[in-house]
């Protein structure tokens, strides 16, 4: 190797790491500054220019939001609703997703393609249809109310489906061939193959699930059914924003998708590298 | 391995089916039992910890009726989820809704009318604001109790003042002083970039209903819509083009800074001392006087008008909410929520709102109640709103605009501001026209469905 192009070689890799920690850096800044926020006292939130690094460790503002809001059971609540979404979605879209992908059937194109065409339908427009119906089975204030409308998404089948389809169509004869039945070779095969698209759904639908509002404030009227982003809203006065206390208890929100993160992280990028090093 | 994860993934599916708690069967009342109501309020943060203590002391004031008060988003999310929750009767018997959903409401016919109980019961209701009745009154009936009222009042630094020699005991009254005190209060660095700016009015759609009322205008036709219903919208006139004219000189002299639509910007720069006046409503006085506490003096003062002699003429309008009784409970959850409001009014609790909140008292007496005479006299700041309102004379202009799409109208106007101040439409008059035609065109497509 000559000396320029190793040069070269290393310019190039501190250009890529400068542009990477840049990256980091405008991907951190807000958590960090809110992380920061959220320790300052009410006295200090709105000090011009804003300081970089902390200058207190004030926590009553956990308290405090802790008491304006019951966050705890909020989160509590949202996990269960998000992880319920989020295991329904997987099972639901690999089942729909097989069919799509390996079962010959009439129509199969048509009813494909109306399956897609329910995700141009936007959700705001079903969403009283839908609360009259599940006001009317008397599932608000479950879990199961907060739950079920999504349990079953068109996009995640078409993920899963896409992820099936890139599986070499012999491995599904040999299969067959050899006895294996359907859902065996879901099971055993397609599934653990496809775990880089199905972990990328579970984030995907647990993240979208904890995020939503509207719904979770419709379907429930007691204080303990509700959801987390209903408790952000109830630190947010409309006249006189405490940032240091909303900062907090977004702080509190985020912490079990944090960790969530942390533990998908790794079986995440397992999944995504493993058949990756062929060259 | 594979098998334990089909395990998991079917076990996984009916832990999701489980319902979190069996739906709550409707109690049925046994005669010595208390009414328990449901309570619907949109106040959050600190101030929803105020309305939720004083549930806590009606419970504990009496025990025929029983209060459970939950907290249902923002005043738009509030609204919205009653709109779903009449197509099943899934409503509470009393739910606070904001000023602007007063036409509406009435026209849904989903209420009781408190002037129904108050008749019923002969309750006198002559301590009770006029001008805040005038504003609930629809058809010659009060539809709903006042319950937290505000208007808007200028905020300013008196240290500000102080330092560019002007009397901090004297706030602008008119447009032009608030002018020429920004040119004084302006300071720049050394390379000529602003430090500081004179004021800073957010582009919100109720500061413009306000200026409008205190010059005297209508929103609307037909006296705003309380002589006979609302069919145009009217505030595109002389006084409209002056208003918005003067705000956007000050902003092009870059004596006034543009923070956007949202007040919580403008609050934010006010209290980390970059501009050294501001408008708000009366309820984030609390706040503003606990966020200056130690780093300057706050000062408060009328809502400046266009000229003096517009003090005399004409008045602020009430913002704010008010209580509803709905009539999809039964009578005796209606009766029980008349108690309920009638508690929140009474002098004593809208003292204790008044102090906490910054919202002024509805009752007339609330004022005189001791602890709110010790609460002025250690804050003289709050005797100013109460001044401006009681200085407003009671009649349609006061009474504020009554159209059944008010949301909708205030972001079309706080469009129309935002596009001639960054000079997207190029006139003050082209700006309020093409609003004036949008709302004017809602408030007839409105009124088509409520005939």
């Amino acid at each position: 190797m000559s000396k320029p192009t190793h040069l070269r070689k290393t310019a190039g890799r501190v250009l890529l790491y400068l542009l990477l920690t840049v990256a980091a850096i405008i991907m951190i800044y807000p958590l960090y500054n809110g992380v920061v926020t959220s320790f300052l006292s009410p006295s200090n939130v709105d000090t011009y220019p804003p300081k970089l690094f902390p200058i207190e460790f004030y926590v009553q503002n956990y308290a405090d939001a802790l008491q304006q809001a019951p966050l705890v059971r909020f989160v509590m609540n949202s996990f269960i609703q998000s992880s319920g979404v989020m295991m329904a979605q997987l099972v639901m879209a690999s089942l729909a997703a097989f069919a799509f992908a390996f079962l010959p059937f009439k129509g199969k194109q048509l009813v494909f393609l109306v399956f897609l065409s329910t995700m141009m339908i936007p959700w705001e427009s079903t969403i009283i249809p839908n609360y009259l119906f599940i006001q009317g089975i008397q599932w608000d204030d479950t879990y199961m109310g907060l739950i079920a409308p999504f349990m079953a998404s068109a996009f995640a089948t078409f993920l899963i489906r896409q992820s099936f389809m890139s599986l070499p169509r012999d491995l599904y004869d040999a299969a067959t061939i050899d006895g294996c039945s359907n859902l065996r070779y879901l099971v055993t095969i397609a599934v653990p193959l496809a775990r880089p698209a199905l972990g990328t759904l579970a984030v995907y639908s647990f993240l979208q699930t904890y995020n939503q509002y509207l719904w979770p404030l419709l379907i429930t009227n007691k204080v303990e059914m509700r959801t987390v982003q209903i408790g952000i809203t109830m630190l947010r006065d409309a006249e006189r924003e405490m940032w240091a206390v909303i900062m907090a208890g977004v702080v509190l929100v985020m912490i079990p998708t944090l960790v969530l993160f942390f533990i998908a992280n790794r079986q995440l990028i397992r999944g995504l590298t493993a058949g990756a090093l062929k060259g | 391995m594979k098998r334990a994860f089909l395990i998991l993934m079917v076990l996984a599916l009916f832990a999701g089916m489980l319902p979190g708690c069996a739906p709550a069967a409707q109690p049925t009342k046994a005669p010595d039992q208390p009414v328990k109501i449901d309570f619907w309020f949109a106040m959050s943060g600190k101030t929803g910890e105020v309305v939720q203590t004083m549930v806590k002391r009606f419970n504990e004031s009496q025990n025929e009726v029983f209060v459970t008060a939950t907290f249902q988003g923002s005043y738009d999310d509030e609204i919205n989820k009653l709109k779903a929750g009449l197509q099943s009767k899934n409503v509470p018997a009393v739910v606070q809704i904001y000023d602007l959903g007063t036409r509406l409401l009435t026209d849904l016919k989903v209420i009781t009318p408190m002037q129904d109980f108050i008749d019923k019961e002969k309750f006198d209701i002559s301590d009770i604001e006029k001008n805040i009745l005038n504003y609930y009154t629809v058809d010659g009936k009060l539809q709903s109790m006042p319950f937290n009222s505000s208007n808007p009042v200028l905020y300013y630094n008196k240290d500000m003042f102080k330092a560019a020699n002007l009397d901090p005991e004297k706030p602008p009254r008119t447009w032009a002083e608030v002018a020429e005190y920004s040119r004084k209060l302006t300071k720049k660095d050394a390379s000529g970039k602003t430090v500081q700016y004179g004021n800073s009015f957010a582009f919100y759609g109720w500061f413009f209903e306000q200026w409008m009322a205190v010059s005297g205008q209508y929103y609307t036709n037909n006296e705003n819509g309380r002589k006979a219903r609302a069919t145009e919208a009217t505030f595109n006139n002389d006084r409209g083009v002056a208003l918005l004219e003067w705000w956007k000189s000050m902003i092009d002299e870059g004596i006034s800074q543009n923070l956007g639509r949202s007040t919580t910007d403008t609050k934010k720069a006010f209290d980390a001392g970059t501009v050294a006046m501001t408008l708000d409503s009366t309820a984030a006085l609390r706040d503003r006087v606990d966020a200056a506490a130690g780093k300057f003096e706050l000062g408060v003062g009328f809502l400046p008008r266009q000229n003096e002699e517009d003090y005399g003429k004409a008045g602020t309008i009430i913002g704010g909410a008010s209580l509803w009784i709905l009539n999809a409970r039964p009578q005796a959850e209606q009766d029980a929520a008349w108690k309920f409001v009638k508690f929140m009014v009474a002098a004593e609790q809208q003292a204790f709102w008044h102090i906490n909140t910054g919202y002024y008292p509805v009752h007339a007496k609330g004022y005189n109640h001791p602890d709110d005479v010790a609460w002025r006299e250690k804050y003289p700041q709050f005797q100013v709103a109460i001044d401006q309102l009681h200085m407003a004379p009671t009649n349609n202009v006061t009474a504020g605009g009554l159209i059944g799409v008010f949301p909708e109208a205030r972001q079309t106007v706080e469009k129309a501001i935002e596009a001639y101040m960054t000079g997207t439409t190029p006139t003050a008059k082209q700006a309020l026209d093409e609003a004036a035609r949008s709302i004017t065109q809602s408030i007839q497509d409105y009124n088509d469905t409520v005939k």
